[in-house]
């Protein structure tokens, strides 16, 4: 909702409207995020449940870091392998990284848009705290 | 292994309580998956996961709405996600029973909480300069008042070690530690309570993000029970926010109150026993 449609007596400063475009573009990111993660859980639940007659998956992800996950599937994907448990790990990726891609839109939005160092270095160290979890091993 | 529709229908009824109550999914997801079977550590790993969804999820619409506030969320992110990693550690080397005890004491202090929530009151103050260096401040649109409201956050330095402390929460015991995050938020930085909810609900997604990776490499991420799980909470918690019942209501609240202290001696007893 835009409040300065509700509210007709404010008028945004260029700096607000561009905070505001920012709070939409990350909003947006958010929900994709998770929707999308949502339906290919489902739909690998699904894809599952035709072949199996059953809604369980008995598979296990063995430890690993997030990258050697997305790498393991992919290459399942580009083998040819496209099974349920794809999409379910698909599923559980997409919906990791939607945190992750809203902090590094935040980096470039506030280093190339609102053009502030503070928020652009904060926002660097959180994406980069991020990075190096995901890369745990 | 536990049922597809049980985990599912547990998952539902776990998002539904989470989101009425304000205090998210996994405070009586957790206790209930280790009813059924389910190893507290797993459990915890599961529960971490989905609350990035849920909080994903909710914090999509408030920003959009422009009440959450990004830079006090940004800031405050930095100190939660190495609390989270931290924690998240702690539990993977950590044996169950003293798992048990500190949920039981979480869930106790969430019981405390509800227990003595008065009316929220919001006080706006004077602002420091470390916090107004930070450019903690802002405006929201209060649709009730028919206004814009202008505020300064205070304090930064104070919220920002309490937020290391509830993301350590969230990493320890799988859940969003919303409560404390929003305590963090009125009690120290004076922030209106809608921008103070909605602010921490952007910062539990990364946060859980952080707790996350370290389950999903120590291989306590079982899809078995992740996508059961996932779906269910966030229906739940979807159906409960539509609701809008915020235990305004006295019979909600004295059953969430119950639901709690059981939950917690529950807990408490198991973590002294030995599950």
């Amino acid at each position: 909702m835009d409040p300065h449609k509700a509210f007709a007596d404010t008028v945004p400063t260029p700096e607000e409207a561009r905070q505001e475009k920012m709070d939409t573009l990350i909003g947006y990111i958010l929900q994709i995020g998770v929707l999308l993660s949502l339906v290919l859980i489902a739909a690998g639940l699904f894809w599952t449940w035709l072949r199996k007659g059953r809604l369980e998956l008995d598979y296990r992800i063995t430890g690993m870091n997030l990258f050697e996950f997305v790498a393991n599937e992919l290459r399942l994907a580009v083998d040819g392998a496209v099974q349920p448990r794809l999409l379910v790990n698909l599923g559980i990726i997409t919906l990791m990284l939607t945190p992750f891609v809203r902090v590094a839109a935040s980096v470039v939005y506030f280093l190339a848009v609102l053009k502030n160092w503070k928020y652009t270095l904060f926002t660097t160290i959180v994406l980069a705290v991020l990075t190096y979890s995901l890369f745990l091993s | 292994m536990i049922s597809f529709p049980i985990l599912f229908l547990v998952s539902v009824v776990a998002g539904f309580v989470g989101a009425m109550s304000g205090m998210g999914g996994g405070i009586v997801l957790i206790p209930t998956l280790t009813f059924l079977g389910v190893d507290i550590k797993h459990a915890i790993a599961v529960s971490i996961l989905s609350v990035i969804a849920t909080s994903s999820g909710s914090a999509s619409a408030y920003t959009r709405d422009h009440i959450t506030n990004l830079k006090v969320g940004m800031f405050l992110e930095m100190f939660t996600i190495v609390g989270a990693l931290a924690g998240a550690s702690i539990t993977i080397v950590s044996s169950t029973k003293p798992l048990y005890i500190a949920f039981g004491a979480v869930l106790l202090g969430s019981w405390a909480a509800l227990l003595f929530a008065g009316e929220e009151t919001y006080h706006a103050g004077e602002q420091d300069a470390f916090t107004r260096w930070l450019e903690l401040e802002g405006s929201y649109p209060d649709y009730a008042l028919g206004r814009v409201v202008h505020y300064k956050a205070r304090r930064a330095y104070f919220g920002a070690p309490a937020m290391f402390g509830a993301g350590m929460i969230a990493g320890l015991l799988g859940i969003g530690a919303g409560a404390v995050k929003v305590l963090i938020h009125d009690l120290i930085m004076g922030l209106p309570p809608k921008v103070s909810t909605t602010t921490s609900n952007l910062i539990i997604g990364v946060t859980a993000l952080a707790g996350t990776s370290v389950y999903l490499v120590a291989g306590m991420i079982n899809p078995g029970l992740a996508a059961p799980v996932i779906l269910g909470v966030v229906l739940g918690a979807f159906i409960g926010t539509r609701l809008l019942v915020r235990l305004t209501n006295l019979a909600v609240r004295r059953f969430f109150l119950i639901v709690l202290l059981v939950l917690a001696v529950e807990m408490i007893i198991r973590g002294i026993r030995g599950a």
